[in-house]
């Protein structure tokens, strides 16, 4: 088959100046913008009553027991697993005895549990709204500019996809208009706001997504989760441990470790 | 594979990996953009332009080990090219960079390449 | 210099902390001051970060240290423009220099009622908790301070600052198995503390020197400080305390064999564990705290004085960044 030759297409180097240019300033401007409204918008640590720190804190504890039990020598770790156990399944540690064995209250009446599905909601807010003002003001203002070429060869199926707007068939799909200048935007940031924000920014949205799509940790002292049975999971849990101590023949990895050296 | 026991034994200090990976994945994300510029500037095509940003990562994590992470990691007996000193997996080490920079490389990649040719 | 403001005092040597509070002005001085609301100056203005203002927390300590209480006034004015003066820390530092400027134990109970008030109205005020505790401490009412520090602990298990200082508190009262069971506890909520492995091990030394309680138990006890000093040393493979404290576990001769000679120099004389291994009873074997055989305890104690002999060297080398020291 024959090679057909490249296509060349004049254009003006103001497209530069006027489309190029303004995209990818007003992408970054966002970035940043995005990242000082999550900072100022995360709300402070809401006060918690006493009994209901202590509920929490309790189960922490209990939590650290189990999974440090390995710090402590067997006559100690006895005493507390039989401690934390009896105290876990009596519910000593419960923010309102007298209610255990209820089902948990409904999260939408709790007026705690609304505060935490705002801060989700603004979260996702602040994804969405500047993603579809920017998408909206690209596709009023700079539709139907063909704007730069890609360096590599792509399929015929990008066409529809890099060349929204721009309704000529016989085009090389390598040419891109100035929504998929968008996108490569979008994708390929991350690198800048890196170096201006540091590296834990909350300005892409790819590294949002990319938690959004990773397992969400179960929201242990959510609204609408059971505190009584958490302390019961967490007694069984400590009663079956088997227990050893990193004491065990410490002297001998000691001496060995030192040889070794 | 090191059992449970042996990490309770020897722990590993959660917030030195976080670091290392840190310091590892801002210096890639770095070079793949400069990379990017060069390839740009230098009219790299379809393969040839991703054949350079592979030889270049490949090559800048090289040099990272060498001058990063071999002496201090040969020292204290691990072999050549083992990593597990300061990172978790090898995998992380030697392929994560190539993926994770690969979108700032085609950015701009285009973008000079755009800019200068095209 | 700007790294070690960047951590709590505690740990710095008096010199350190003169020199410190000494810089303390020039710090002052140097760094913006208020943060202001302007969004126009801000923009020029240095950018503000979280290390700024701990810094000013550890410079105000230094300084209250060092009796430098103007420089304190400074940081702490600093600290409450940008914070406010309810913000809980801030509540604990401003009581903080109410009971530095305090002058006689009246005015110390006008501070504690203070306190009192402000754990009233919010009784999880946890930095206020503290300061109370340790107010109490420092005017000598331990039963209180051990009921109010109880007390936090009650509602919030998970706080190890309070947990040694429980443990502090309890040793200078002579509980030594309290204390243990506190430190334990800090373990149990930070498993890599290896000075706080070293202190139990200290703690379970004393213990067994106070003389309280029978051998069988001594001789268990003795085996868990040896291990925990071990743990210690394999957590920080420099750590002095640890490497002294198995040197004395090796070398410890018990009170109640007043017959033997005390010389460290005459190796065959005067270590009961080296001399003399104790039968393990059945009840420490069980559990797998008995002390070592004999060759180990060589072993150990050779290593021990090796490494201490390396780090005296080293420390009179001059040298920098011993993790121990």
């Amino acid at each position: 088959m024959a090679q057909l030759p490249p296509q060349t297409i004049q254009r003006d180097p103001q497209l530069f100046y006027w489309i190029l240019f303004p995209i990818t300033v007003v992408m970054i401007l966002t970035g940043i913008l995005r990242h000082y409204a999550t900072v100022l918008m995360a709300s402070p640590p809401k006060k918690v009553e006493q009994p209901a720190l202590k509920e929490q804190r309790s189960l922490m504890h209990g939590v650290a027991v189990r999974s440090n039990f390995h710090v402590l020598t067997a006559p100690s770790f006895k005493a507390r697993r039989e401690f934390l156990t009896t105290a876990f399944e009596s519910g000593a540690y419960l923010k309102d005895p007298e209610r255990r064995g209820q089902p948990p209250a409904n999260p939408m009446t709790d007026p705690g549990a609304m505060d935490g599905m705002m801060g989700m909601m603004k979260n996702n807010m602040a994804m969405m709204v500047p993603n579809t003002l920017i998408m909206s003001w690209i596709n009023t203002f700079f539709s139907g500019f063909v704007i730069l070429k890609l360096p590599f060869p792509i399929t015929i199926k990008f066409k529809s996809m890099l060349q929204a707007g721009v309704a000529t068939k016989e085009m090389d799909p390598r040419w891109m208009s100035s929504i998929s200048w968008y996108f490569l935007c979008y994708f390929g940031l991350q690198f800048v706001f890196n170096f201006l924000l540091g590296s834990d920014n909350a300005a892409s949205q790819m590294a949002q997504q990319m938690q959004g799509m990773a397992p969400q940790a179960p929201n242990m002292f959510g609204p609408g989760v059971d505190a009584d049975k958490q302390f019961q999971a967490e007694a069984e849990n400590l009663a079956v441990i088997k227990h050893y101590s990193v004491l065990d023949d410490v002297e001998q990895r000691l001496l060995e470790g030192i040889k070794t050296r | 594979m090191p059992t449970e026991r042996e990490f309770q034994v020897a722990p590993i200090v959660p917030e030195s990996v976080m670091h290392n990976t840190k310091a590892l994945s801002n210096l890639q994300s770095l070079t793949a953009s400069i990379f990017g510029v060069a390839a740009g500037i230098l009219g790299l095509e379809s393969y040839s332009g991703f054949l350079f940003y592979f030889i270049f990562t490949i090559l800048t994590t090289i040099l990272f080990y060498t001058f990063r992470v071999a002496p201090t990691s040969l020292k204290s007996g691990l072999g050549a090219f083992d990593t597990s000193r300061y990172f978790r997996t090898q995998y992380e080490f030697w392929a994560g960079g190539v993926f994770g920079g690969l979108a700032g490389y085609i950015l701009t990649w285009t973008l000079f390449y755009g800019l200068v040719r095209a | 210099m700007a790294s070690s403001l960047l951590r709590p005092p505690g740990h710095l040597s008096p010199a350190t902390a003169l020199q410190l509070s000494q810089q303390a002005p020039i710090i002052i001085k140097n760094s913006p001051g208020a943060v202001t609301a302007s969004a126009l100056s801000s923009l020029f203005s240095a950018p503000e970060t979280p290390e700024l203002w701990t810094i000013y927390e550890n410079l105000l300590l230094s300084c209250l240290r060092t009796g430098d209480e103007e420089s304190a006034h400074l940081c702490l004015g600093r600290l409450v423009n940008r914070f406010g003066d309810d913000n809980e820390r801030v509540m604990a530092l401003i009581g903080l220099m109410k009971e530095a400027d305090a002058t006689d134990d009246a005015t110390l109970e006008v501070v504690l009622k203070e306190y009192e008030a402000l754990l009233q109205e919010n009784p999880t005020n946890i930095p206020i908790v503290k300061r109370r505790v340790a107010l109490l401490r420092s005017i000598g009412r331990i039963p209180d301070a051990v009921t109010a520090l109880t007390g936090l602990l009650d509602f919030s298990p998970t706080d190890s600052e309070a947990w040694s200082e429980l443990s502090d508190i309890y040793f200078s009262q002579g509980l030594y198995s309290q204390a243990i069971f506190a430190l334990e506890e800090v373990l149990v909520l930070q498993p890599n503390a290896w000075n706080i492995h070293a202190r139990i091990g200290e703690l379970l030394l004393m213990s067994v020197k106070s003389g309280s309680g029978d051998q069988n138990d001594s001789a268990k006890q003795l085996g868990e400080a040896l291990k925990r000093f071990c743990r210690s040393i394999e957590l920080c493979d420099d750590y002095l305390r640890g490497y002294y404290g198995l040197k004395l576990v090796c070398f410890y001769d018990p009170p109640y064999r007043p017959s033997k000679a005390v010389g460290l120099t005459s190796r065959k004389t005067t270590t009961q564990l080296l001399n003399d291994p104790p039968k393990p009873p059945k009840q420490a074997e069980s559990d797998g705290l008995a002390p070592p055989n004999l060759s180990t305890l060589q072993k150990l104690d050779g290593l021990a004085t090796e490494k201490l002999g390396e780090i005296t060297r080293r420390f009179t080398a001059g040298e920098k960044g011993l993790a121990g020291l």
